[in-house]
């Protein structure tokens, strides 16, 4: 699992190595390290990190060890991988089927309606699910167009 | 060697032609390469000897022939009697039951007689068994022009790529629907106009739903799925949407987004035949009646090859096939 701190600590030397030993006493994976010298605030500088825990229970017991050694968390969250699928409905849709799919983490990042001049309406919608629910959301959609007599087009 | 020509419609006179123009290229791998019979819906012409190229490449029928011609003769009576070493069967596709392409085919793999064949019916019903006949007689059996057309699908899987597995394979595999979804692409015009253009161009079949409704493309899916990927599906397996429902509203929104819309083949985990967003810079948004394919292995990882997938062009595998029989033959 991917979680993503933003630690605020104090401008000294040292400071991070002594932040970085619970994550790596608790299995962590630091992926990436920023520091955003340009948010500085007082003596403190937010460092932001992008750290792999093989479990939550994991990154939860960190984030504990972090604190018993005075380390400010000022944000803490699971990073999801998501992908973007861009699709086109023909036919009369139930728009809020599509809004109110029960797939977890769906996010509607845009959408184009064309008005018909031809005999069905159509739609293109650009969603964005996380990685791992992508099939899951294609077949979600195709079950919707199947019910609704729409035609589905997503992309290859 | 001696040939024959089982069914003499557009492929079989096309290669007849062909074979007329490229002699001497083929005569290089056999100088004794002649074609001894040819038959149609109305009998069929047989001489031992060889019929002449010239004269057989200018008739429109068996019957013009005049000499050699036996009216009302089967093709199968044709296939048992005459001693060929190859058959090219090209009588029209059916895919409800594979005939009469099947028993032709049967019946030349169990005389021990060669086979090379443009007919997709046969291979959609009864590929399996039709393969593990030809291997239990020693016979060659090769299908090249049955999908895409001239594109070297099969040789390409299997002389090149014989370390990879297949592990998807997507590409558009009718001409007839990319030429009608290109000219709504590039001119905006509805799915009727564009379809009554091909119709006029003579590029669609007979009854179009067998391009527009997906089941050519499907029949596709069907001979790729069991020829390359060594699985065994039914025509009944793949899930179909043709493109009568796409119109050119949908083609112009997935335009702005900088994607076409292709029927796409597409055989992985599922089968299926579908309209797709296929984005412009993918090396599948090919246009006018030309085929795409698109493997991903294991090794190679992506390939595409493009090409013409009907009309004369294939008698380029067709041809291509025929002269691999008689190199191999050679070799013997």
């Amino acid at each position: 699992m991917r979680f993503g701190l933003t630690l605020a600590l104090v401008d000294r030397p040292g400071q991070l190595l002594k932040a970085l030993e619970p994550i790596a006493k608790n299995g962590g994976n630091i992926i990436s390290i920023i520091h955003e010298r340009e948010k500085t605030a007082g003596v403190y500088v937010p460092v932001s990190l992008v750290v792999d825990f093989q479990a939550y229970e994991n990154y939860r017991k960190a984030r504990e060890d972090l604190e018993e050694i005075g380390v400010n968390i000022t944000k803490s969250e699971e990073v999801i991988e998501r992908a973007n699928i861009t699709a086109v409905l023909i036919g009369k849709l139930d728009f809020k089927r599509i809004v109110e799919t029960k797939i977890k983490g769906l996010r509607i990042v845009d959408f184009e309606v064309s008005a018909p001049t031809s005999r069905e309406a159509c739609i293109k919608l650009n969603i964005e699910v996380p990685v791992e629910l992508v099939d899951e959301a294609i077949m979600e959609l195709k079950r919707i167009s199947k019910e609704e007599n729409a035609i589905l087009v997503s992309s290859i | 060697m001696k040939i024959l020509i089982i069914g003499f419609g557009f492929i079989g006179k096309n290669l007849v032609k062909t074979i007329y123009q490229k002699i001497e290229l083929i005569k290089r791998f056999d100088k004794d390469f002649k074609i001894i019979g040819v038959s149609d819906s109305k009998g069929y012409l047989l001489n031992e000897k060889g019929l002449e190229l010239e004269r057989l490449s200018k008739i429109n029928g068996t019957s013009d022939y005049s000499e050699c011609f036996l009216k009302a003769g089967s093709s199968l009576e044709l296939i048992e009697k005459s001693g060929a070493d190859i058959m090219v069967e090209a009588t029209p596709t059916n895919i409800r039951d594979g005939e009469p392409g099947i028993t032709h085919i049967k019946r030349a793999l169990t005389i021990g007689t060669h086979v090379v064949t443009s007919n997709k019916g046969p291979l959609v019903v009864a590929f399996r068994t039709l393969k593990n006949l030809a291997e239990a007689k020693g016979c060659e059996f090769r299908y090249e022009g049955t999908v895409a057309g001239a594109m070297p699908v099969f040789s390409l899987i299997n002389e090149c790529l014989q370390g990879d597995r297949i592990v998807k394979i997507s590409g558009i595999l009718n001409g007839t629907t990319n030429f009608i979804l290109s000219k709504m692409y590039f001119e905006g015009t509805s799915f009727e106009i564009a379809l009554k253009e091909a119709q006029e161009r003579g590029i669609t079949e007979k009854d179009p739903a067998y391009d527009v409704d997906g089941i050519d493309a499907a029949c596709k899916v069907v001979i790729l799925a069991n020829a390359i990927m060594d699985r065994n599906e039914k025509f009944e397996d793949i899930e179909r949407v043709g493109i009568r429902g796409v119109t050119s509203e949908a083609v112009s929104l997935a335009k702005r987004s900088n994607y076409a819309i292709k029927l796409i083949g597409t055989i992985d985990k599922n089968l299926e035949v579908a309209p797709k967003l296929v984005p412009v810079n993918h090396p599948l948004c090919v246009h006018g009646t030309l085929n795409a394919l698109h493997f991903e292995t294991d090794l190679a990882k992506e390939l595409t090859i493009v090409g013409y997938g009907a009309g004369k062009e294939t008698v380029s595998a067709v041809l291509n096939d025929l002269i691999t029989v008689l190199k191999k033959k050679k070799e013997q």
